[in-house]
């Protein structure tokens, strides 16, 4: 069971999808959830606060999703911070290129609550292991 | 659950508001791509919004809106890799997907739940798609195979890199693997995705055991560019810097009109209590002026005088927007127009990103397409008459729009043939608007305003774009509405210009309280050029009109109690020698208004009164003064539209 403590960060341009991201890890029970409109706003944020998962859209203007993780795994305060992206389809190619830049796992849109959990679940289980 | 219904109503309307503000925004991108061609910054930002739009619809389970946005946004990311061209065929058919769009979010918002068949906007776009390729001859044919839609981009995975020394490219090569049983495309299946995480993960941990080790063994297979591994410390140092002030990235809320209109309505009762103490404090510094708790009143209150003005404004900024959300609609249709119209026209906006309010950027939308429409169709003069005039063969349609003191000031002027005066007076006797006698005395200013009479369309034939007649009337009583005015200046072959004056608020005003006949009434202090005291005997009276020179221009003068008809006239101050008096100017119109009394300048809320006509009665709204009394606010734009709408001495 993962940490309903964990702050995280849904990182998304447009408001609706942060709210309907956002509104599905409530359900799931977890509380503290920040958000950011874009990769460049995501970075700045994750170096001031304490996150502890971030989930992001992959389309986004100024920095994207793809970018930002780049940026993640690149910064040694942060490197090791899981990472869920959003994208709306599993191309195989741009999975790759996520896998390659070390995302931690890939979620396409829509989804329910449920594959959102099991997403994270699965994240948080290799990390203990 | 009524929380978490509730909590999904939001989303939904915050879904609408958030797609629609997208489309707003990428409509004049369109037309801007068909003038300076392709460009790759717009055609992302198009892209990236049919992206967005789709993959929240997706949640929302609009599967419409997601097949609409869907096929839009397959065209737009070939346009933005250059796999095919931006063309007017083009642009037509996404921009007819983009009324779609507007169309699926209109019912949603009406709630209606009407469905529109979206399939034959579909196939389009897939034909549009399909020509579109053709057209290039260096595409494959395995790409036109799959053309519509589905054609993403084709298998390109650097699966060729030496697997042994690179774990990623041994997880691609898993995927190829694993992906082998699926039916052939790009979408991966969720097992797939999952076996290629678990495969990367797997070497990860088996070659190396830190991220580090992981980084200095990717450049050698794969490219995870060195230069941006090295410019991150760079950015890093940057970004601390800022981070002491996070309020370099604005952040936004959205918050709910129905909430800020309740502040608003709050601040204005905030406004009238205050208005009431600091009448209070006044009385007990006149009267107890030596007593330190007055001084101790007085200074609070002038505190709380501060501190109401100041949130006031704050709430009053709340409710601005930049005028840019009306105004982005315009080169699309002038574009249509121009194109149905058989005429080139060039739009020109300046001033988009003033602020006027909300209520303003809801109600100045119709007239303003009213007014660009005329424009267009009636300003603008065909392309041959121009050239043989010796104009420029294409058109110039300006809109400006600046902040003027505490008002907004729109402009929509055209290079075009200018009003036929003589023609509109014809026209308006003809059509029975006026009689003969009537139109004589018209001054030119008067005779334009013609214009905005009920039932009158200067064109004989009525295009399909102008109406019948329709429209400009209209116009004249939206920006009534908005408490503005509206007049026009032309002139022969220059072109005419449409001049639109708005306050900028429209809850709150400085007004000039004014007595007469022992009422006091407000009169909007915007209007108002300045206040007079004149001897009895400095009026004069010509042809039955009173007037009053002031520095050598002659000005005509209304008594307010005779407009109000308060025939109750037997006021002490009426008798006394002199008049004030005040004169309005709205354009080009000025005139004065007769009171007994000046009292003062207050700040007063309007308050709507219902089942009020405010153009006969001349009232438009109440408010509750300093001293807790209701009292009128006067419609000086009704006043002036009726004592100097028709004719004029």
């Amino acid at each position: 069971m993962t940490d309903l403590k964990i702050k995280i960060l849904v990182v998304d341009d447009f408001s609706t999808m942060r709210r309907i991201v956002k509104n599905l890890l409530k359900q799931l029970g977890y509380e503290s959830i920040d958000e950011a409109e874009d990769g460049e706003q995501a970075y700045i944020k994750l170096q001031n606060g304490n996150y502890g998962f971030v989930i992001s859209d992959w389309n986004m203007p100024n920095l994207d999703g793809l970018s930002l993780l780049k940026k993640i795994r690149s910064d040694p305060a942060m490197k090791d911070l899981p990472v869920l992206m959003v994208t709306a389809e599993a191309e195989k190619d741009k999975v790759i290129t996520a896998i390659q830049a070390g995302v931690n796992n890939y979620v396409v849109k829509p989804f329910t609550g449920e594959v959102l959990k099991e997403k994270i679940d699965k994240i948080f289980d290799k990390i203990s292991t | 659950m009524s929380d978490e219904s509730d909590e999904m109503e939001e989303i939904i309307s915050e879904f609408i508001t958030e797609a629609e503000e997208s489309l707003d925004r990428i409509e004049p991108l369109f037309v801007e791509l068909e003038q300076v061609g392709e460009d790759k910054e717009m055609l992302n930002d198009i892209f990236r919004s049919m992206h967005t739009i789709k993959g929240a619809a997706g949640f929302l389970g609009y599967q419409s809106i997601v097949d609409v946005a869907h096929t839009s946004e397959s065209i737009m990311k070939k346009l933005r890799d250059g796999e095919i061209s931006v063309s007017t065929d083009m642009m037509d058919v996404i921009l007819q997907a983009v009324d779609m769009l507007r169309i699926l979010l209109g019912h949603l918002k009406d709630h209606d739940g009407i469905e529109e068949d979206v399939s034959p906007l579909v196939r389009d776009l897939d034909t549009a798609l399909v020509n579109a390729i053709s057209a290039r001859s260096d595409i494959t044919p395995t790409a036109l195979d799959e053309a519509p839609v589905s054609a993403e981009a084709p298998d390109a995975v650097p699966v060729e890199a030496p697997a042994t020394i690179d774990p990623f490219a041994a997880a691609a090569a898993e995927i190829e693997a694993i992906d082998a049983d699926e039916p052939k495309g790009p979408s991966m299946s969720d097992d797939a995705l999952e076996a290629a995480l678990e495969a990367a993960q797997a070497m990860r941990d088996a070659e190396t055991s830190t991220v580090e080790e992981i980084k200095h063994d990717i450049p050698a297979a794969i490219k995870v560019d060195p230069p941006e591994n090295a410019q991150a410390p760079l950015i890093a140092k940057a970004t601390v810097e800022k981070a002491p002030k996070p309020k370099d990235k604005p952040q936004n809320l959205r918050v709910d009109v129905e909430r800020i209109d309740k502040v608003m309505d709050l601040a204005g009762e905030v406004v009238l209590v205050r208005n009431r103490l600091l009448n209070i404090s006044n009385y007990f510094d006149q009267k107890y002026a030596n007593d330190p708790q007055t001084e101790i009143l007085t200074e609070t209150v002038s505190f709380l005088d501060r501190v109401t003005s100041d949130m006031q404004l704050a709430v009053m900024r709340m409710r601005m927007q930049p005028i840019n959300k009306v105004l982005s609609k315009f080169p699309r249709f002038v574009r249509d127009m121009s194109a149905s119209l058989s005429k080139d026209v060039e739009l020109e906006i300046q001033g988009e990103g003033t602020e006027v309010d909300k209520t303003v950027i809801e109600n100045i939308g119709d007239p303003l397409t009213h007014i660009l429409r005329n424009s267009i169709d009636h300003g603008l003069e065909s392309t041959e008459d121009r050239l043989a005039k010796g104009k420029p063969a294409k058109g110039t349609v300006k809109i400006n729009i600046f902040q003027k003191g505490n008002q907004v000031v729109i402009e929509i002027s055209d290079d075009g043939k200018g009003i036929d005066i003589e023609n509109l007076k014809r026209l308006a006797v003809q059509k029975g608007i006026m009689t003969s006698e009537e139109v004589k005395n018209l001054t030119d200013d008067a005779a334009t305003d013609i214009i905005f009479m009920p039932g009158f369309s200067t064109k004989e034939v009525a295009t399909e774009l102008s109406g019948r007649g329709v429209g400009m009337d209209v116009v004249k009583t939206n920006i009534s509405s908005l408490n503005g005015y509206v007049e026009i200046t032309t002139e022969k072959n220059v072109g005419s210009t449409f001049r639109i004056c708005i306050p900028l608020t429209l809850a709150i005003i400085q007004a000039l309280m004014v007595e007469v006949s022992g009422l006091k009434y407000a009169i909007p202090l915007s209007p108002i050029e300045e206040t007079l005291k004149v001897s009895k005997d400095q009026i004069e009276n010509i042809t039955g009109q009173n007037v009053i020179v002031i520095r050598d221009k002659v000005c005509p003068l209304f008594e307010l109690n005779t407009l109000l008809g308060l025939n109750y006239n037997g006021d002490k101050s009426s008798n006394s020698d002199y008049k004030h008096l005040i004169v309005i100017s709205m354009g080009e119109k000025r005139f004065c208004i007769a009171v007994d009394k000046l009292v003062g300048q207050e700040e007063v809320v309007i308050k709507q009164l219902k089942g009020i006509d405010t153009t006969s009665s001349y009232v438009l709204g109440a408010t509750i003064t300093g001293d807790g009394k209701v009292v009128f606010i006067l419609d000086v734009g009704a006043m002036s539209r009726n004592l100097l709408g028709s004719s004029k001495t």
